[in-house]
């Protein structure tokens, strides 16, 4: 069990409440995020789970509910958000790299205007990411010359260059070819293996067998299972996941 | 032929130093006005929405010639000390005339930024004002500068209604030289010739702008396109 400073949790949701109009789309969600550990979270579409994940880097407002994080409620207006989100990095399904800027550019930016480091250590910094995920030859190259898989791992290098402690991946592989998924998945198991703490939302149904230590599966707005892979996979406890898993797999 | 060279391009270029005088300076107050309005257009607080919202319906609703009456005449009338000079009285209205329609492109500029770009840089931990600066700004200036150039142009053609107030610019300086003469068909020529000219700059600096910031392809400004070729390449 990993800890930081007596504290094994990364984040203590509790009874998080969400709603757009009249729609619930989060409904009493309580978990936590362990340190160190890979979260898969499953389930069908409009289930809730890219609403779950926003929620935790605040760039959704849940109405109710606290998100705890070492000790302090990340949901009160005084909660200094931005140094969190330092702290947390996000990886969206449509890459969202910045298209005025080379692939350089892109992993320096945040690094530059956020941590106020000097560029030539910031390019440095930015270099040894792009290294990881295999793009170092793409440095000056443009986003919209890259193909999917590239740009995602660009995404995800960006995301490394703050040095996140917990890394949020909302369907990261599923606008690519399938051709180009494994390249992504690659990248992010490297991660899962040097000890990152992981929530994942995909329909990679391999990929959250083989490195997840948990899954989480919503539907309608709950978590109605949080198991170990090989329970989810193979003995479901609910209806609803062992339809879900059968018509997944 | 003589009074052409000695009398009207004189005039005319007399006219012209006050048409450039008033034109680059009201293009310059306009784009500042344009885009405070047109970011408040979009912001999230009402009263700036409001407020740059009754300014375009004002200006928009009303035509040139009529808002510079009313401002080299009335507002003098109104409040005492706000009495201009016709120049200045012609640079203010260019400058709240074309902010308006300015102010209409940049608010249409700013929203079309993708919003997954706003999310990612706060996710990395910007603030509103660095993603404003570094992320939104950028695409939306490349994405303005047809609509904006264009507007440079109306504003320009526009300080010729300042007539109305007596501005002595190129087409005050025409009208006054041919209605003393009547050589309408030499005075409105050679003005016609001046605007084309001063037009056709205009349309040369936007297309060294587009050109310098790659407008016309959107993934590959042309500053990160040049590639050195290697020996080995071929
Ligand atoms: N900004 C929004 N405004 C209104 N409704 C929204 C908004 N975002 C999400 N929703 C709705 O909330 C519900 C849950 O959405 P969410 O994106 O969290 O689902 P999801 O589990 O991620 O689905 P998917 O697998 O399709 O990505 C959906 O019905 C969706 O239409
Ligand atoms: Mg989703």
């Amino acid at each position: 069990m990993n800890e930081v400073g007596g504290e094994t949790a990364f984040l203590k949701v509790n009874n998080l409440c969400k709603s757009f109009d009249s729609l619930k789309v989060l409904d009493n969600v309580s978990t936590e995020i362990r340190i160190g550990e890979v979260t898969c979270v499953l389930g069908p579409s409009g289930a809730g789970k890219s609403t779950f994940l926003r929620c935790l880097n605040r760039l959704e407002m849940p109405e109710s509910g606290e998100i705890i994080c070492f000790g302090k409620n990340t949901l009160t207006h005084g909660y200094d958000i931005r140094s969190l989100r330092e702290d947390v990095g996000m990886v969206f399904q449509q890459f969202n790299l910045f298209p005025l800027k080379t692939v350089l550019n892109n992993v320096m930016l945040a690094p530059v205007i956020v941590k106020k480091m000097k560029k030539p250590e910031a390019r440095q910094l930015a270099m040894r990411e792009l290294e990881k995920v295999g793009l170092a030859e793409k440095a000056h190259s443009l986003p919209g010359t890259l193909s999917g898989g590239q740009k995602q791992r660009v995404a995800i290098a960006r995301s490394l260059a703050m040095k996140p402690k917990l890394m949020l991946f909302d369907e990261p592989t599923s606008a690519l070819d399938p051709e180009l998924v494994s390249d992504v998945l690659d990248v992010m198991k490297q991660l899962a293996r040097d000890g990152m703490t992981m929530i994942v939302v995909t329909h990679e149904m391999g990929f959250a067998r083989e490195v997840a230590d948990r899954i989480l599966f919503m539907a309608d707005g709950k978590i109605i299972e949080d198991d170990a892979p090989d329970v989810f996979f193979d003995n479901p406890r609910t209806e609803r996941a062992r339809a879900f898993v059968e018509k997944m797999l | 032929m003589s009074a052409l060279i000695h009398t009207l391009l004189p005039m005319l270029f007399t006219g012209l130093r006050l048409t450039i005088l008033i034109a680059i300076l009201g293009i310059v107050f306009a784009f500042v006005i344009g885009s405070i309005s047109g970011y408040a257009l979009q912001s999230k607080s009402r009263i700036a929405r409001a407020i740059a919202f009754i300014y375009i319906w004002l200006i928009r609703g009303t035509p040139l010639v009529v808002q510079a009456l009313y401002i080299y005449y009335v507002l003098p009338l109104i409040v005492p000390f706000l009495e201009l000079s016709s120049t200045t009285a012609g640079i203010v209205v260019i400058s709240i005339n074309s902010g308006a329609f300015i102010a209409e492109i940049i608010r249409g500029a700013l929203q079309g930024v993708d919003a997954g770009q706003k999310e990612t840089g706060a996710s990395l931990g910007m603030t509103n004002f660095q993603v404003l600066i570094h992320l939104v700004i950028p695409p939306a200036f490349r994405a303005v500068i047809p609509a904006l150039f264009n507007q440079f142009i109306i504003a320009l053609k526009d300080t010729s209604l300042l007539t109305v107030i007596v501005v002595n610019e190129m087409t005050q300086m025409a009208m006054s030289y041919s209605s003393l003469n009547f050589r309408y068909i030499e005075a409105y020529t050679a003005l016609a010739v001046f605007y084309l000219v001063l037009i056709s700059v205009l349309v040369v600096i936007q297309k060294f702008v587009e050109r310098k910031l790659g407008v016309n392809s959107p993934a590959k400004p042309k500053i990160a396109n040049l590639r050195v070729k290697l020996p080995i390449d071929n």
